[in-house]
């Protein structure tokens, strides 16, 4: 049940930092880190906390520069081959390569506008 | 690509995200939340790799957050992890607010279970989960 301070509530103080609203489930967050490697034996509960902002951090930013690539092309459903050109296209992302490819996509990498902001 | 729902994050959670950060009117279309899970799936996996690496050569077992703002930032994601230290911090302060107005006001007469776990140098994360026998830090 989602209260009614957000999960930016934890910023303003006074929240449940372990049983708040997060946007992603805890459980399924440390069941991924988890299985990421033999080595992960054991994972600090403020871990998967951790781990639900930096994800939305990141969602928010493939969207954004996926969005980019979708409005450029004078859509606006962002489909798949929006977010594949946006990963190919930011640096940081080069992890992602593989599993963006993996799909059989093949997009041309144009290079995007930095200019990340809601517009409509 | 969905065939283990369980190893991914859920689509809806997702596709929420995605759709708070876009305008109104635009649309998203299944393939692409599909995509958007597997890419923050892979995320979570990378970073924690990059984090669980760094705590194996200190010796250290567990994975905390410090390590994963440490990992953010050795991957290239300074972005990410400048934020994510901070919410850290909030989310540290939060707890410890927490713990001490519960000690103020039940004079410790009721046994916590699990929120008394104690780290001095981070100021009383919540307890380690994961832990194969039910360790209590004290």
């Amino acid at each position: 049940m989602r209260q009614a301070r957000t999960y930016s509530g934890i910023l303003s103080g006074g929240i449940s930092g372990r049983t708040g609203p997060h946007l992603l489930p805890l459980a399924r967050i440390k069941k991924i880190m988890k299985k990421s490697g033999d080595d992960v034996k054991m994972i600090s509960g403020e871990a998967p906390i951790v781990f639900s902002k930096a994800c939305e951090l990141f969602i928010e930013e493939l969207t954004q520069r996926s969005w980019m690539v979708t409005m450029r092309g004078k859509r606006r459903t962002l489909n798949k081959e929006d977010v594949t050109s946006a990963v190919i296209a930011t640096d940081i992302f080069d992890f992602l390569l593989n599993l963006v490819s993996d799909t059989g996509n093949s997009v041309e990498a144009a290079p995007l506008e930095m200019d990340i902001s809601k517009s409509s | 690509m969905v065939d283990e729902p369980d190893r991914l994050l859920p689509i809806a959670n997702v596709g929420r995200i995605m759709k708070q950060i876009l305008p109104p009117s635009a649309k998203i279309s299944k393939e692409a939340k599909q995509t958007m899970q597997d890419c923050a799936t892979e995320f979570i996996s990378f970073v924690t790799g990059e984090a669980s690496d760094k705590c194996h050569k200190e010796n250290r077992k567990t994975v905390n957050g410090d390590d994963i703002c440490w990992a953010l930032g050795a991957l290239g994601l300074d972005n990410y992890a400048e934020a994510i230290v901070r919410y850290l911090h909030k989310y540290r302060e939060a707890e410890r607010e927490k713990a001490s107005s519960r000690n103020k006001a039940t004079c410790r007469s009721s046994p916590e279970k699990d929120e008394k776990s104690s780290e001095d140098k981070s100021g009383q994360p919540p307890q380690q989960t994961e832990a194969p026998t039910a360790r209590l830090a004290s």
